[in-house]
């Protein structure tokens, strides 16, 4: 197990460093000028003397992998280097952004868990009743609806019709509620789905034919079979950790939320190199360590994939 | 009993989000009336003065300049009066002696030389405004008196002066290292607001100058909230945590919601004079555009009228020539070429494009077909190019439409890969001579698309020699041979002269206009109870 963990740990960064490339080569082919944007993006005329100025400002006139290498060994101590357009610190810019996508993040997690383990439960066990019906009705519509469009929906309704919430901005708890529900919406629909699923297949199982046998409770039978299907939702949960945070570009520009979504899409508008960069490797991380943890928690919760090993 | 429980959870849940809107409701609110809230699309960044990368709204607001642009002209402001020496080279300002920065520090003759010597340190970054370039050196010549020198006489000098930025007065003690080129360390301006609160990407909070030298403000303060997106403004302003829109170019807002909220009547619209000039460039380096007389042509094809009253609902002037007669210099009498498809017609037939079966002219069995490119995140243009398509179909012109990002829009205009695109002036105080000054640089659509005319040289060459001309009689001269010879070329199609909009609550007053579409008097507006 050790020596799994271990070979898994190892392989992130290679990983890392192909994504990183791969990522500065994308972002450098742009035929956009970085430099040249950064001049509009201040309003001022670019002129040929001001964008070689600009260029050699911004380091753009060296070669492209003495750049990559630059940077790459700049990122290993931490430093992503400044943003070209406001001049300060990609880490600072990062750092401010990111507590408030942390918050939205996981208030969704709280919310999509809660909401989807009880519809998910209860949908198994109802199985074909008109409740399953419009729950399941909901999901399609759930996941069918684009964020920016049920976004605006719920804010109309609920900040301007019924007046319980904000529009959008960050003021205190209650602004963070729309957006988190918004962005909650589409996981939802994905979770509900896929608990009733598995559990629905799990009941065809040997172990609950057994149990059944053996005169068990229902109530009791359910809890074994929520357990076992427990797995295959924990994997997509934890992936979803990673795409709760990028998924928060859409929701962060509607409710005017100050995350690092906003920062990502200003960043894409303005050719902000170093700010794509590092949002492309932040991502990456989360991504591969998520991806890692499951791995670790599900073979902890499964000796098969352990012994698979 | 199933059913039951998938209810009665339904019903927790919507409780618990009843009673957390509930509880939150108030903080939202606006309790305090002398609080103005207008909504941005965008955050106020750094208003350094001397840079670009802030909004101007936002250091209109807290920074002045010697002198200011008004409808009537140039008029004083931190300066109370000035000389112009008779070789219009050499302008000596006399200073308001009641002038403090909101730091304490006094407003002298010494203070203006450190920030224009700052300016013109940091000259190549203002390259597009041919004054710094201009700049000879500065003088203290007493405590209230500053003398400005120029290498040769440029004519716009006050004029850009006056302008948001660059020239506009920062504390000497927010200076890094005597500079203001790599940074400042506050934003002390001698403005009717002082910034007190700034949450980046968040809000903005500016105090009225308690202190003020001149009329100070009626409101307490100003909130300036961020909220990128358009609907969300929209139904922020609805349900009332905002109090005033306001923008040029359908950036703050689309002009089918300005319509929609102008007959709803809940709230005040309010239209600028026309302020700036909206024109379709005619890319005379593109094979068939190339052509002057296709270009005059083209001129007859669109139903302008239909334009300003269909698509912009009456909210801008037609246009018969590129700058309105009402802009200095402009009042040259040009003939106006309105709509008709008839002429259009002939001048293509006389042109060699025969109309074919298919409904579209060839020429040498060529198509007529010209594409027009546009930043797909204008609404407004799309609907225009919609509307010029059908108009160029009756004529038997194919027109293709392609909206972009806006830097891909930006970097096609810089290489002149176009045969139509969008063109819209500054709008005064920058018009006509800012305007007609950037026409000479190559990343500009202008100068691409007039690339392909005859006497371009000549035309860059003239508007230099116009910008340094003192002599008022000879400056007019040039502008009629500029602007006749740019019409007659027809390398402009003129739609309409653009306006800036405001959509404020009903019980704002004192919404008004500066010059500049990039400035928002908020010192003149008050609320009433």
């Amino acid at each position: 197990m050790k020596r799994y963990i271990l070979q898994r740990v190892l392989a992130i960064f290679p990983i890392l460093i192909g994504i990183s490339f791969f990522a500065f080569f994308l972002i450098n082919s742009s035929p956009s000028d970085p430099a040249e944007v950064a001049l509009r993006v201040n309003e001022t005329v670019a002129t040929p003397e001001a964008i070689a100025t600009m260029r050699r400002e911004l380091g753009l006139d060296k070669p492209f992998l003495l750049r990559y290498g630059t940077w790459l060994l700049d990122s290993l101590q931490g430093d992503f280097g400044n943003s070209y357009i406001t001049k300060q610190p990609v880490l600072n810019e990062m750092n401010k952004a990111f507590p408030a996508t942390l918050a939205l993040a996981s208030l969704s997690l709280f919310i999509t868990m809660g909401v989807s383990m009880f519809f998910g439960i209860w949908c198994a066990v109802h199985e074909g009743s008109v409740g399953d019906k419009i729950v399941r009705g909901f999901i399609f519509v759930g996941t069918a609806m684009p964020s920016f469009w049920a976004g605006l929906l719920i804010m109309w309704l609920f900040a301007v019709k019924f007046d319980l919430f904000p529009t959008s901005g960050m003021d205190g708890f209650h602004s963070i509620i729309l957006p988190a529900v918004t962005l909650s919406l589409t996981f939802i629909s994905t979770y509900i789905r896929l608990i009733r699923n598995t559990m629905i297949q799990n009941r065809q199982e040997n172990y609950v034919l057994y149990a059944k046998v053996r005169g068990l409770k229902e109530k009791t039978i359910t809890r074994h079979i929520f357990k076992n299907s427990l797995q295959a939702s924990l994997t997509a949960l934890g992936m979803s950790i990673p795409k709760l945070i990028a998924g928060t570009v859409i929701v962060e520009n509607i409710f005017a939320w100050p995350g690092i979504g906003r920062l990502c899409v200003t960043a894409i508008f303005n050719r902000d190199f170093p700010i794509i960069e590092a949002y492309i490797v932040m991502m990456a991380v989360l991504f591969v360590v998520c991806n890692l943890i499951m791995d670790i928690v599900c073979a902890l919760l499964d000796p098969r994939i352990r012994q698979g090993e | 009993m199933g059913l039951k429980r998938l209810i009665a959870f339904v019903l927790i849940v919507l409780l618990c989000f009843l009673a957390l809107g509930c509880s939150g409701k108030d903080a939202g609110r606006k309790e305090d009336k002398n609080q103005l809230v207008y909504a941005s699309t965008k955050d106020i960044r750094n208003i350094n003065p001397h840079l670009y990368s802030g909004e101007m709204a936002a250091q209109n607001m807290v920074f002045e300049s010697l002198v200011i642009n008004t409808d009537q002209g140039v008029m004083p402001w931190l300066a109370e009066k000035w000389d112009i020496s008779e070789d219009g080279k050499e302008y000596t300002f006399y200073l308001r002696k009641d002038v403090t920065f909101t730091d304490g520090e006094s407003f002298n003759a010494q203070a203006v030389k450190m920030n224009i010597d700052a300016v013109v340190a940091n000259r190549e970054r203002h390259a597009w405004l041919d004054m710094v370039n201009q700049i000879d050196h500065g003088e203290v010549v007493n405590e209230f008196t500053y003398k400005l020198v120029l290498k040769q006489p440029y004519y716009p000098t006050l004029e850009e002066l006056g302008l948001t930025r660059p020239f506009r007065f920062i504390s000497p003690k927010c200076f890094i290292n005597g500079m203001t080129k790599d940074g400042v360390n506050g934003y002390i301006g001698t403005g009717p607001w002082i910034l007190t609160e700034h949450k980046d990407k968040q809000y903005a909070i500016f105090t009225a100058n308690k202190k003020y030298w001149g009329t100070k403000p009626k409101l307490e303060s100003i909130k300036w909230k961020v909220i990128p997106d358009h609907q969300t403004i929209l139904l922020a302003l609805q349900k009332g945590e905002v109090d005033l829109l306001f923008g040029a170019d359908g950036d703050m807002i689309d002009l089918d919601s300005f319509k929609a909220l102008q007959t709803e009547g809940k709230y005040k619209t309010v239209l600028s004079n026309p302020v700036a000039s909206r024109a379709i460039l005619l890319n005379a380096h593109q094979p068939i555009t190339s052509d002057k007389k296709v270009r005059e042509a083209l001129q007859y094809v669109v139903n302008k009228q239909a334009i300003a009253e269909g698509i912009l609902n009456g909210s801008e002037a037609i246009a018969d020539t590129l700058l309105s007669p009402t802009i200095p210099y402009c009042n040259v009498p040009l003939s106006s070429r309105t709509y008709n498809p008839e002429k259009a017609k002939e001048l293509l037939d006389a042109a060699g494009w025969i109309m074919g079966s298919d409904g579209y002219r060839h020429k040498d069995g060529k198509l007529f077909e010209i594409t027009i490119y546009f930043n797909s995140n204008n609404a407004q243009e799309r609907t225009i190019s919609e509307y010029m398509q059908s108009d160029m179909k009756a004529v038997g012109v194919s027109l293709k439409i392609v909206g972009e990002e806006k830097q891909a829009f930006l970097d096609r205009q810089k290489t002149g890969e176009f045969d139509l695109q969008y063109s819209l002036s500054w709008g005064t105080p920058y018009d006509p001579q800012s305007y007609l000054s950037s026409w000479r640089i190559p990343a500009h659509g202008d100068y691409q698309a007039q690339k392909g005319i005859a006497k371009k040289a000549w035309l860059d060459e003239t508007i230099g020699k116009i910008l340094v001309e003192h002599d008022k009689e000879k400056r007019q001269k040039m502008y009629d041979e500029v602007l006749t010879y740019v019409h007659d070329e027809s390398i402009y199609l003129p739609l309409t002269y653009s306006r800036t909009k405001a959509v404020h609550v009903a019980n704002l007053k004192g919404v008004a206009f500066n010059p500049s579409q990039y400035e928002i008097p908020f010192e003149k507006m008050y609320f009433e109870n």
